[in-house]
C-alpha cells in the first residue's frame, strides 16, 4: 500500500493541464501557411514533391485532407512560401474547408447543431473502426485516455460495443477486408450517431489512394461529421477539435 | 546445398543465383533447414513473373543467409512442400500459395494468410473445428473492444480451457508490396512509415538500409548513430506502451498508467528530434532529415533520466506485486522446442531462451560499432516477455545515454544514385518486435521487380494460438498483449 501511495507521488500531476492552451515544440509540423508572396516564375517544386499530391499551384493551395504533414514541400520550397507553424487546431466540419490558401490563417469547426450538442454536450461516447489504420491513429487515439490527455474529463471516452456508442471514429484507408465489418459496426450504433474521419488515410486514403485494396463507398453514402486531418494526427487535434465542436471550451 | 551465400544489406547481382529443379532444390531447402537454418523468405525475384523464386535462409550463428532458386518449368506452379518436417516454412507456403497461385504438394494443412476465407484462389477455407460433448467455438473480431486494429480469432474450447486458436487476419490488407513497386522515391519512404505505424523506425531504417545498398550509398557515422539512437526510442516507447498494456490487462491501474505517462516522455523525445512522436521524416536515402543540437540532445537526456529513475520504481511495483504474478507465470507458456520449430523471432523468442537478435546476429548501421548486450529468459510465458521488455529498456537506455555522450561528427545526409541494375539486397533490422526483413530486386533497367516486407508478425502470430493452448479464454487478452504483435505489419 505504501509503495502505491509512493508511486502515485511519483507520478506528480498532469503534464497537460489545460487541454486548449498547451503548446507544442516548436519542431512539430501542424497547420501549414502560405506566405503571401508571389511564387519564382514556373516553380512547381511542393507540388511536385509532394507524395500526395495534395498541393495545386496558381493559386497555391494544400488539402490537409491528403497531406501527410511530412516536411518534404517546406524543405523544397525555395522562398520559404509554404511552412508549418505548431497550431494543433486542423479539425473541420467540412471537406473544403482542408483546403490551405493564402488567405488561410486558423481553422476550426463550425458549432454542430443544436440537437447534437443537446444529446452528446455532456456525454460523447464513441467507437472506433480501424479499417486499414497501420496503429499510429490507433495509438493516438489510445494516448487520448492517458493520463497526460486525460479525455474522459470532458465526457468523451471510447467505448467496447457499437450499441453503447453515440458515433463511429474511423482510421485507416477503408480497405476492401473491413468493407463489411465497418458497414456492420456502423449500423449497430443507434440514432442519431456521428461520423468522425481520424487521419489522412481515412480523410482521403492518404498515401493508399490509388491502392486496389481501398473500398471507400461507405463514405460516399454518410455524412461525415468531423474531419481531424494528420499522419498521425495529435492527440490536441482531436481533443481540442471535438470541445470546438461541441461549444464546450 | 546450391545457394548463393550473401549478408545483411549485402548488394548481390541476382543473375548469380542457380535456379535449381524441383528436386534440387527440395533437397537443397531441406538440408539448410536441417543444419538449424531458418526460412526468412519465400517467393519470386519478379512479382510478374512467378516461375522463378528464391527460398532465403537465415543463419544466425554464422550471420549469413543463404539464397537457394528454383525455376518451376512445368505447366502448373507447384513445389514440395517442407512444413511437415520443418513446421516454420508453412506460414511462408501459405503465402506464396495465395500471392501467386503455387500448390504446395503434400502441405499439411492450407490457410489463407490475407484473402478472406478462400485458399488456392477460389476454394472456400473451413476453419479448424473440435466435435465433441461440451466442446464450443467462440469467435472474436474482426473488430475489438478496445482501441485496437482488426483480427478474427476463433477459439475451440472445453469449458473454460482453449483447446485450439485459430488466427484470420487479412482485414488490413493495403498492397503496400504491390505499391511500392511503381512509388517514387518519396513515397516509397512514406510507405515504409506506413506498414506498421507502431515501428515506423524499424521499418524505414529496414527499407532504407536497403535502398542504400542498391545505390552504392555509404552512410556517415552520424547518421548511423542518430538512426540507432531513435531506433531504441522506439523501442523503448513501444515496450512502456507494451508493459502499460499487460498491466491494463491485469486490471492493475496504477503501474498501466505509470507505464503511461513515462511513454510521453519518450515519444515526446523523438519529436523533439523530428517533430513527429512516432518519428515520421526523420529518414531520408543516404541518412537522416534532422539532426542533433545541444538543445535537442539536452531534451532528450532529461527526459530520459526522468524515465530511468521512475522505471525502476514503477517495474519494481509490478514485478513484485504477487497477484500480477500469479496472473503472469506460467500463463501462455511457450517451449524453446515449439518456439524453435515455428521460427518465432523477437521478444516473444528471447523469452523462450533463443539467441535471436538481429543487432547482435546480423550487425547492421551503428550496432557494428557499438553492440548492444544480448538478453534472454526461459520460461516463455507471460512473465517472460514482460519482463524481457522491461530488461531491453533498461539496456536501450544505456545504449542512447552512452551513444548521446560521444556522437560522431559530420555530416548527416549523402547523395544517393541509381539504383544498381540486376541486383538484389536483403535487409534486416531488429524493430522493437523483432527481426524485421526487406527484400528488394531490380531489373535490367533499375526498376524495382519485387519488394517483400516481412515483419516479425508474420512469424509469431501462430506463437500466440500456441501459447493460448491448455490456457484459459480469459487469459487472451492478457497473452495476446504479452506478444503485442502488429496486424497491419502481418496483412501489408
Amino acid at each position: 500500500m505504501i509503495d502505491a501511495i509512493k508511486l502515485r507521488i511519483l507520478q506528480r500531476d498532469s503534464i497537460i493541464q489545460d487541454v486548449s492552451t498547451a503548446s507544442l515544440p516548436k519542431l512539430f509540423r501542424g497547420l501549414p501557411v502560405i506566405e503571401d508572396k508571389p511564387c519564382p516564375d514556373g516553380c512547381k517544386k511542393c507540388a511536385e514533391v509532394c507524395p500526395t499530391n495534395a498541393i495545386k499551384t496558381e493559386p497555391l493551395s494544400i488539402d490537409l485532407g491528403l497531406c501527410l504533414f511530412c516536411p518534404l514541400c517546406e524543405e523544397v520550397c525555395p522562398e520559404k512560401i509554404i511552412h508549418y507553424t505548431n497550431d494543433f487546431n486542423l479539425a473541420v466540419d467540412k471537406r473544403e474547408k482542408l483546403i490551405i490558401t493564402k488567405e488561410t490563417k486558423t481553422i476550426s469547426p463550425e458549432k454542430a447543431s443544436e440537437k447534437i450538442r443537446k444529446y452528446f454536450g455532456r456525454s460523447l461516447k464513441l467507437r472506433q473502426i480501424s479499417a486499414g489504420g497501420c496503429n499510429g491513429c490507433e495509438l493516438e487515439l489510445n494516448a487520448l485516455s492517458n493520463v497526460n490527455f486525460d479525455m474522459g474529463r470532458f465526457g468523451i471516452e471510447f467505448v467496447a460495443s457499437p450499441r453503447h456508442a453515440d458515433g463511429i471514429v474511423i482510421t485507416g484507408p477503408l480497405t476492401k477486408n473491413m468493407a463489411n465489418a465497418t458497414q456492420i459496426c456502423y449500423d449497430a450504433v443507434p440514432n442519431p450517431k456521428i461520423i468522425i474521419l481520424f487521419g489522412a488515410c481515412a480523410i482521403s486514403g492518404g498515401i493508399f489512394k490509388n491502392s486496389e485494396e481501398t473500398e471507400r463507398k461507405f463514405l460516399e453514402q454518410n455524412k461525415i461529421d468531423l474531419y481531424i486531418p494528420g499522419c498521425p494526427p495529435h492527440p490536441l487535434t482531436f481533443i481540442n477539435g471535438l470541445l470546438d465542436w461541441l461549444d464546450k471550451k | 546445398m546450391n545457394s548463393l551465400k550473401v549478408q545483411n544489406g549485402e548488394v548481390f547481382n541476382h543473375n548469380e543465383i542457380e535456379f535449381l529443379n524441383a528436386d534440387k532444390f527440395h533437397a537443397s531447402v531441406l538440408n539448410g533447414l536441417s543444419n538449424g537454418y531458418r526460412m526468412i523468405g519465400l517467393f519470386p525475384v519478379d512479382k510478374k513473373n512467378p516461375n522463378k523464386i528464391v527460398s532465403i535462409l537465415s543463419d544466425s550463428a554464422s550471420s549469413s543467409l543463404y539464397i537457394i532458386g528454383y525455376e518451376n518449368k512445368g505447366d502448373k506452379l507447384e513445389f514440395e512442400s517442407f512444413a511437415n518436417q520443418f513446421p516454420q516454412t508453412n506460414y511462408f507456403e501459405c503465402e506464396l500459395a495465395e500471392n501467386y497461385g503455387y500448390k504446395p504438394l503434400y502441405h499439411p494443412w492450407l490457410r489463407p494468410v490475407r484473402k478472406q476465407n478462400i485458399i488456392l484462389g477460389s476454394q472456400p477455407y473451413k476453419f479448424f473445428k473440435l466435435d465433441g460433448d461440451e466442446v464450443h467455438e467462440v469467435a472474436v473480431g474482426p473488430i475489438h473492444a478496445g482501441v485496437i486494429e482488426p483480427g478474427h480469432f476463433r477459439f475451440q474450447c472445453h469449458g473454460e480451457l482453449v483447446y485450439h486458436l485459430e488466427i484470420n487476419l487479412g482485414y488490413q490488407h493495403r498492397g503496400i508490396e504491390s505499391l511500392m513497386l511503381n512509388a517514387n522515391p518519396n513515397q516509397r519512404i512514406i510507405l515504409s512509415e506506413s506498414i506498421a505505424g507502431d515501428t515506423v523506425i524499424g521499418h524505414t531504417s529496414t527499407h532504407c538500409n536497403a535502398f542504400e545498398s542498391l545505390t552504392e550509398t555509404q552512410i556517415n557515422l552520424r547518421a548511423q548513430v542518430i538512426r540507432s539512437i531513435a531506433e531504441e526510442l522506439e523501442r523503448i516507447a513501444m515496450h512502456l506502451t507494451g508493459l502499460g498494456g499487460i498491466a491494463n490487462d491485469i486490471g492493475f491501474a496504477l503501474p498501466a498508467s505509470a507505464y503511461g505517462r513515462l511513454r510521453t516522455l519518450v515519444i515526446n523525445s523523438l519529436a523533439s528530434l523530428c517533430g513527429s512522436r512516432f518519428g515520421r521524416g526523420l529518414f531520408v536515402y543516404g541518412g537522416v532529415r534532422f539532426d542533433f543540437n545541444d538543445e535537442n540532445i539536452k531534451q532528450i537526456k532529461s527526459n530520459l533520466e526522468i524515465v530511468k529513475k521512475d522505471i525502476e520504481a514503477i517495474n519494481d511495483f509490478l514485478f513484485s506485486s504477487t497477484g500480477a504474478l500469479i496472473r503472469f507465470e506460467n500463463t501462455g507458456v511457450v517451449s524453446k522446442d515449439f518456439a524453435g520449430k515455428i521460427g518465432l523471432v523477437g521478444t516473444a523468442a528471447k523469452a523462450c531462451g533463443i539467441e535471436l537478435d538481429s543487432r547482435i546476429n546480423f550487425p547492421y548501421g551503428a550496432y557494428r560499432y557499438f553492440p548492444v548486450s544480448p538478453i534472454t529468459l526461459s520460461t516463455g510465458d507471460v512473465f517472460a516477455r514482460a519482463r524481457l521488455r522491461a530488461l531491453e529498456i533498461d539496456e536501450s537506455l544505456r545504449f542512447i545515454f552512452e551513444q548521446l555522450e560521444n556522437i560522431p561528427s559530420g555530416i548527416t545526409t549523402e547523395k544517393v544514385g541509381e539504383l544498381r541494375i540486376n541486383s538484389g539486397v536483403i535487409s534486416i533490422v531488429e524493430g522493437w518486435r523483432g527481426e524485421i526483413i526487406h527484400s528488394a530486386f531490380t531489373d535490367e533497367e533499375g526498376k524495382i521487380i519485387q519488394y517483400k516486407i516481412k515483419d516479425p508478425s508474420f512469424n509469431n502470430w501462430y506463437g500466440l494460438s500456441l501459447a493460448l493452448r491448455n490456457t484459459a479464454i480469459s487469459d487472451f487478452p492478457l497473452c495476446n498483449k504479452s506478444f503485442d504483435l502488429s496486424y497491419a505489419g502481418h496483412d501489408l
